[in-house]
């Protein structure tokens, strides 16, 4: 579904050129659910910004469900995106002036879907996320937790063939949390492939396999004790 | 390219100062710009309104006497001297006296009837005189009947008030006057209780004043036979031969002065060509054509520039959201097609309510200031300008927006 191969992501200035990733390898099979983990700064979001075709990279391979992205024109990503990419933000990312079924309505128009089957889909993935009654409500007027709700509504509206999600608890209380982790988690049983950034450990630990990156590369955790020995002194010190 | 008109429109339910305040900007500046392009037409049109006078040849001699205590017969008898010497000038084709001349600004004007008794007069004309040199003078043109004989042209003194029993009319007054044709040899009246009948038709004939309320009888004048000999001064119109108008115009004054030195001819204006003549008359048409223009481009450019600050700062308020809508799938054409749509409804809102507007002030203008009822096109073209501007001064921050990375939908602020 989603393949890294060698990939590298340089930011240059005049005088500096930084690596973002380097070498980086992943890949997700079909209905994984994988969490990408690793310190601040390590390349996750960029990473994910990557696989999302938000941004592009400078050298490597990257398929995405079976499409070499490198070489495509803006047009051709921006089609990718609508039409294989769920994004689910840590910052939930609703557009504030619009409804709830406006906001989960934006992908779709832009997929140029009838008005209909629009209707029927905004209905359908409010149903699945228990916000139904909530299509006319503006953002402001719903809690963090409904938000994010609203935004996964919106990612699975589109049946997209990966959902990407950059910290999707991160602004959410415990509570809130754990429901749309559950609500993730419920998805993801349906058959759904999910790539979820997270430095939550609590929260990974419950996607089926973890990823874990450190300057840019993945790092099997499992070969490399001295990260266990760090995320323990860490977690001893939060 | 997806056009989203209603969820546009949702959006700018949540903005609405700066919709309404860009949408009423526009609006007036609508109703402004449309008045303003009628009035500059309108007085565009004014300056080339044609005289019926041979401008290229003709020059206007204001000349005053400076003895003030002769007699109407003494005056008549130097008016004749002067008018033999100016015909005699060799750059000279002819001379005629005048108490006026078309577009001299503002004359004598008469009420005309149709019969003695008639207390609401039929229309207004501008009333000239002459002698039977006046019409070659001026190089108009005869369309119907004839020229006045010399024993037809009267003498009129000071405060005198003659009614010469024939006049050439001009064509305007004519159909005016005698809407069904044949005023040959038909009677008016315009001045106390003696006929004068129309023994010739010219065309055109322009009025002396140029005022937007004549403008509807602009054409409209009288030619009385009258040598006007007022004891103050006298007008003198002399037609040059063709390309001799400067050497008539130098050699004018000196005959005149050798005549009889008692006379003022003002170095300045005394002596003007039709070229002068009609920049002066009109300076004021121009003039507004000008300021109406001035009014109208810094309108248009801070109604431009009003647009393109609130865009510029939508723009800026919405870049995540314009991010977002790029990761979900909107294409660079996709954004711009938003941020023109967007302008396209604030502004179709404001020519819509600016229509009404323009067409209400013109009717406002129609009855405060008697200015003629505008033409439906102006607004049509003020639509259409307006509608222009916006687009053209949304598109660099549109295209602005359409260049937004979708990364920017990550970045936390």
């Amino acid at each position: 579904m989603l393949k890294m191969t060698h990939l590298s992501k340089v930011y240059r200035t005049e005088v500096v050129e930084t690596y973002a990733l380097r070498d980086f390898n992943i890949d997700v099979k079909e209905g994984e659910f994988v969490a990408v983990t690793g310190p601040s700064g390590s390349g996750k979001t960029t990473f994910l910004t990557i696989a999302g075709l938000l941004e592009t990279f400078s050298g490597g391979e990257y398929h995405l469900d079976g499409i070499e992205v490198s070489n495509l024109n803006d047009n051709a990503r921006s089609k990718i995106r609508n039409e294989k990419i769920g994004f689910i933000f840590q910052a939930f990312n609703l557009i504030p002036d619009l409804n709830v079924f406006d906001n989960i309505e934006v992908p779709l128009r832009y997929r140029g879907m009838k008005a209909a089957e629009r209707k029927q889909r905004i209905m359908d993935s409010l149903e699945r996320v228990g916000l139904a009654s909530r299509a006319k409500h503006y953002p402001a007027e719903l809690s963090g937790g409904q938000q994010q709700r609203v935004a996964i509504a919106r990612a699975l509206a589109g049946s997209p063939r990966l959902l990407l999600a950059d910290e999707p608890t991160g602004n959410l209380d415990t509570q809130m949390a754990r429901g749309v982790m559950e609500l993730l988690e419920d998805i993801h049983r349906e058959g759904a492939t999910i790539v979820m950034v997270t430095h939550d450990p609590e929260l990974a630990a419950r996607a089926q396999r973890n990823v874990h990156i450190i300057d840019g590369q993945v790092v099997d955790l499992s070969e490399d004790p001295r990260f266990h020995t760090v995320h323990v002194a860490e977690e001893a010190h939060g | 390219m997806h056009i989203q008109i209603r969820p546009i429109l949702a959006a700018l339910r949540r903005h609405k100062a700066g919709t309404l305040l860009i949408a009423l900007q526009i609006a007036l500046t609508l109703a402004i710009v449309c008045n303003a392009l009628f009035i500059i037409h309108q007085r565009l049109a004014n300056l080339s309104a044609a005289s019926g006078v041979d401008e290229a040849n003709v020059f206007v001699i204001a000349n005053m006497w400076a003895d003030l205590d002769r007699s109407t017969e003494q005056v008549d008898a130097q008016v004749r001297a002067d008018l033999l010497a100016l015909r005699q000038l060799p750059a000279v084709r002819n001379a005629t006296p005048a108490s006026g001349y078309p577009l001299r600004g503002g004359g004598w004007d008469n009420f005309v009837t149709m019969t003695p008794e008639q207390v609401k007069p039929t229309t207004d004309a501008a009333v000239y005189t002459g002698d039977e040199h006046f019409l070659d003078t001026l190089g108009l043109k005869l369309v119907a009947g004839r020229n006045f004989r010399p024993d037809e042209v009267m003498v009129m003194g000071t405060q005198q008030a003659i009614t010469p029993p024939t006049a050439i009319v001009s064509q305007a007054l004519a159909d005016r006057l005698f809407p069904d044709g044949n005023a040959l040899g038909k009677s008016f009246y315009a001045m106390g209780t003696a006929p004068s009948t129309i023994v010739g038709i010219v065309d055109p004939l322009h009025r002396q004043g140029v005022d937007q309320w004549s403008n509807g009888y602009a054409g409209q004048a009288l030619i009385w036979p009258l040598r006007a000999d007022d004891e103050r001064g006298i007008y003198y119109i002399v037609r040059a031969k063709p390309g001799q108008l400067a050497d008539a115009m130098r050699e004018a004054p000196k005959a005149l002065y050798a005549q009889n030195r008692l006379r003022i001819i003002d170095p300045v204006d005394g002596i003007q060509d039709y070229a002068t003549i009609r920049h002066k008359v009109y300076d004021r048409d121009r003039g507004m054509a000008i300021l109406m223009s001035v009014i109208s481009v810094v309108l248009l450019a801070i109604t431009a520039a009003g647009i393109v600050g609130l865009t510029s700062f939508w723009v800026g308020q919405r870049r995540k959201q314009i991010g977002v809508r790029r990761a979900l799938g909107a294409r660079q054409r996709d954004i711009l097609a938003y941020f023109l749509t967007e302008n396209f409804l604030i502004s179709a809102t404001g020519v819509v309510l600016g229509a009404v507007l323009a067409v209400a002030f013109n009717l406002w203008t129609v009855t405060r200031f008697e200015m003629s009822h505008m033409s439906m096109a102006y607004v049509g073209i003020g639509v259409v300008a307006l509608l222009l501007l916006g687009q053209g001064a949304v598109l660099a921050p549109a295209l602005r927006a359409s260049r937004v990375s979708p990364v920017e939908a990550t970045r936390s602020v």
